[in-house]
């Protein structure tokens, strides 16, 4: 939304007032959104009072997507914010849960030739792609003896609902795997409930070994290091091509690791930016479950 | 459209760093090119200071820059720096150099560990360009020159006393020149 905005904003008018206007937009959005409903004003006053909130330790693991691409050349302080600002204004309208791969997540999208204009999609994340508000999933499921896949962009606007009905990893960051593997390790029953982890528990790890169909695979998967794989009972020839074609010096390039990652400066920067607001929507969030709990007594005539 | 890898925490660097990294012209492949920067790298931690051509020794300095700032956020207890260093670095005892010497040197800098400075080019010998690569706080004089406040050294001093004398002198002189040529007039 905003950047479209901004977008035309070049259109109409020429460089420098643009810069202005974008500046302006970005003090004045969260404000004006807590002027506008009362219930985000009191939250806001509330967050006010907690704003020596610490940043927890694990935000990169849980909004993984807040890390600008950490290609230098792409980089851009001013899309990177605004692009996050519009992260949060979707995230006040739907609950991006937190969940990795390996969790077993339903996604409610909007669907305008099913019967009742959306599909609930049960599957294994077995991939999460992306930063910023291009971040994506991809879930798979066995449906009727057909491995099916649909990639979600977490920030679409026609995704009605993210739910998370096991919260667990997996030992790998990557299960494309499952596409050479026999359907039972990805077949998972479309009516599964929502399995409850208590607050403050450390996330499981699965540690199921994949046992891969015979080749031929999509990948060569002898040459991944994949942790996830049980034996994959190749002829020996494999094993010494996949010899031959490591990079066992790859662990010890520094330049190439810090190419790859944003500085923890810069992380504990945007997360004390994010973090606050993230948790004003949860605050939010909570006190609308509870409102919804209760239900109002209605007079009987 | 790429994913910050978010595995490890990593301080940030306080030099310039290019997008992309230099092959550096290796036959090897990319392992040749981390063996000749370990030669380099090495020799550093050894003579604190090089001169190198420009795009090994910018390379280099990434590296050494990432070691230091590794060993002083973890120390020599952390085994994966350990590992690390061990592999960086050829000759042991420069291991304990690192730890020991160069982690409180540069424990509170808020600046680069190094510098890197252009050298000059010997034309026409050499036509790539040089340049000179330094740990901060090495023993060396320094590569720029010092501009230092001469005024106050005593022969300075004194010979600025001896030019006010003699201007004093002179004034006089000629006052009374002045003096004696109006009464000549007169």
């Amino acid at each position: 939304m905003l950047l479209r905005s901004l977008k035309l904003h070049i259109i109409q008018c020429g460089f420098a007032p643009v810069v202005l206007q974008v500046s302006r937009t970005c003090s004045n959005m969260p404000l004006s959104d807590t002027h506008q409903s009362p219930d985000n004003a009191v939250s806001g006053k509330q967050v006010k009072s907690e704003r020596k909130l610490v940043v927890p330790s694990n935000s990169r693991f849980i909004y993984p997507e807040f890390l600008p691409d950490p290609k230098m050349e792409w980089r851009n302080s001013l899309r990177e914010k605004l692009e996050r600002l519009d992260m949060i204004q979707r995230r006040k309208h739907i609950d991006i849960p937190e969940f990795y791969v390996g969790s077993i997540l339903a996604v409610t999208s909007s669907n305008q030739h099913a019967p009742n204009k959306a599909t609930r999609f049960v599957g294994i994340c077995i991939q999460r792609l992306g930063c910023g508000l291009r971040a994506n999933i991809t879930l798979r499921n066995v449906i009727k003896h057909v491995g099916t896949e649909i990639k979600y962009q977490l920030y679409d606007p026609t995704i009605q609902k993210i739910e998370v009905l096991r919260l667990e990893k997996r030992l790998d960051d990557e299960l494309l795997y499952l596409r050479d593997a026999p359907n039972e390790y990805s077949t998972f029953d479309e009516n599964m409930e929502a399995e409850y982890l208590p607050e403050g528990t450390p996330v499981p790890v699965n540690t199921t070994l994949v046992k891969l169909k015979p080749r031929p695979w999509r990948a060569r998967w002898e040459r991944k290091n994949m942790k996830g794989l049980a034996d994959l009972e190749l002829e020996e020839r494999f094993y010494k091509r996949a010899e031959e074609l490591a990079t066992p010096w790859e662990k010890y390039d520094l330049m190439k690791q810090y190419r790859r990652t944003i500085p923890e400066e810069e992380q504990k920067e945007i997360f004390a930016e994010v973090c606050s607001e993230l948790h004003e929507v949860e605050v939010m969030r909570k006190k609308l479950k509870r409102k919804k709990v209760f239900v109002k007594p209605t007079r009987s005539s | 459209m790429n994913q910050a890898e978010v595995s490890q925490l990593i301080s940030k660097l306080r030099i310039r760093i290019s997008p992309r990294h230099k092959n550096l012209k290796c036959p090897e492949g990319p392992q040749g090119r981390l063996n000749k920067l370990r030669k380099t790298v090495n020799a550093l931690f050894k003579y604190e200071r090089l001169e190198l051509n420009y795009t090994i020794a910018d390379e280099t300095r990434g590296y050494a820059e990432r070691l230091i700032s590794e060993a002083i956020r973890h120390g020599d207890t952390h085994k994966p720096t350990m590992e690390m260093a061990d592999y960086w670095i050829e000759e042991k005892q420069l291991i304990h150099k690192l730890f020991k010497v160069l982690v409180p040197r540069f424990s509170d800098y808020k600046t680069s560990y190094t510098m890197l400075y252009r050298a000059p080019k010997a034309y026409p010998d050499i036509v790539y360009p040089r340049s000179v690569l330094e740990l901060r706080g090495n023993p060396f004089p320094s590569i720029l020159p010092q501009r230092i406040d001469q005024r106050n050294f005593i022969h300075n001093i004194l010979l600025e006393e001896a030019k006010k004398a003699y201007r004093a002198e002179k004034y006089e002189q000629i006052t009374k020149s002045l003096n004696e040529q109006d009464v000549v007039d007169k």
